[in-house]
């Protein structure tokens, strides 16, 4: 895979995560949710002028590639446009709109909570791996993401090794969310 | 209000309601049936969601037209600007969709790394098609419990009446039934075992999983 594959290959992963987080930040009203969407809508910014560039060079050096340069515009186009979309669906929840009983009503998992977390220096979950930790078997919470500085991590499997600042975005039902902040927070030891 | 207009306006909120869930759920489904027929180089999906953009189209419509008639006070037309704007964008992620499938214009030959970049995806989707030998066939996917068994999801599926997307619980999986799922590698594997009938499906204990 090169250079430009693997940009796109990034561009559409965050698109679908952008969409399934917007959807998430406007079922649960959360407007940390939210600004995730919209902190990865200036990411996916950049990388689609990036691959614009990329691809406008590798057409003026190599004519032959005229036509992947086609198929690749196109289909960053329109990852754009979902990208877009999803921020969109952010930004109602961003101006306040999302209270309303329609959209409150609409198949939200009754009593699901969506959460961030930040992994402190002296949580258990520190330096350990998702799949040591079982937090879904053990707290009920699934962990969808991790943010890392300025990079996310989507859909984390059981070999992630969670590290001190490590934001996690996690779903489960909302009795779990308070134990499972704490776990992250350091305050609390045990499962 | 009197009682008839309050239930008139519940009436509509329970349409607006379910038009949105549904559009809600179609725009996460399409983007995935679009990708797969790009993979599978599969007009019939691609049909499918011509289709199914036309009919998330056709809702939008729909809820514009229940929300302006149902507009009575400041606070319904804040309401229903938020309802109004998630609408729209469930309609523009559908035209995405429409747009990924044109490039099945493109042949095959010239997108071979579309299939790379999908496979690589974290999101991955698969087809998959019921064996006669698998004692899947027969079943529900809620007697199955697809999702928990293998850890993939049945985004859509085709059977002798055509294509269908998140199909319901109770939906019958037969031989021949093709679908289409996202999940992990390793669900993927587990999944291709049952339904080629190379091995029998475990199914689900009786016990009081949640739903």
């Amino acid at each position: 895979m090169d250079k430009l594959d693997s940009m796109l290959l990034k561009l559409k992963d965050t698109s679908e995560f952008m969409v399934d987080l917007a959807y998430s930040s406007l079922l649960y009203n959360n407007r940390d949710i939210a600004e995730e969407v919209i902190n990865l809508e200036v990411q996916m910014d950049k990388l689609g002028d990036e691959i614009q560039k990329t691809l406008l060079e590798m057409a003026k050096e190599n004519p032959e590639s005229v036509t992947k340069a086609f198929v690749v515009l196109r289909l960053q186009i329109a990852i754009e446009d979902i990208a877009n979309a999803a921020a969109s669906i952010a930004d109602v929840v961003l101006r306040g709109y999302a209270d309303s009983p329609v959209i409150q009503m609409s198949i939200k998992e009754s009593e699901w909570t969506i959460e961030r977390a930040t992994v402190s220096d002296d949580s258990v979950l520190r330096d350990k791996t998702l799949g040591e930790m079982r937090l879904w078997s053990h707290c009920g919470m699934f962990v969808m993401a991790i943010k890392r500085g300025a990079q996310y991590i989507f859909r984390p499997d059981r070999w992630t090794t969670l590290r001190e600042g490590d934001v996690l975005i996690a779903i489960g039902p909302e009795e779990s969310a308070d134990h499972f902040m704490a776990l992250s927070d350091g305050s609390k030891k045990e499962f | 209000m009197n009682d008839d207009e309050h239930s008139h306006s519940n009436r509509m909120e329970a349409t607006v309601r379910e038009l949105l869930t549904e559009m809600k759920d179609a725009s996460e489904a399409i983007v995935d049936l679009a990708y797969a027929s790009l993979m599978y180089n599969s007009r019939d999906m691609a049909d499918k969601v011509h289709e199914m953009d036309d009919d998330i189209d056709n809702m939008k419509f729909e809820i514009r037209t229940k929300v302006i008639m149902a507009g009575r006070s400041k606070e319904d037309a804040r309401d229903m600007t938020g309802v109004l704007q998630v609408a729209s964008a469930a309609d523009r992620i559908s035209e995405a969709a429409g747009e990924i499938v044109k490039l099945l214009d493109v042949p095959k030959e010239e997108r071979p790394f579309i299939n790379e970049i999908i496979n690589e995806s974290d999101e991955k989707i698969m087809m998959i098609r019921i064996s006669r030998r698998s004692d899947m066939a027969g079943n529900t996917i809620d007697q199955l419990a697809v999702e928990a068994s293998t850890g993939t999801k049945i985004i859509a599926m085709k059977n002798r009446y055509g294509w269908i997307y998140n199909p319901d619980g109770d939906v019958k999986i037969r031989a021949g039934d093709d679908l289409i799922v996202n999940g992990s590698q390793d669900g993927f594997n587990r999944l291709k075992k049952f339904a080629s009938g190379d091995c029998p499906w475990e199914f689900p204990e009786a016990e009081s999983e949640e739903e």
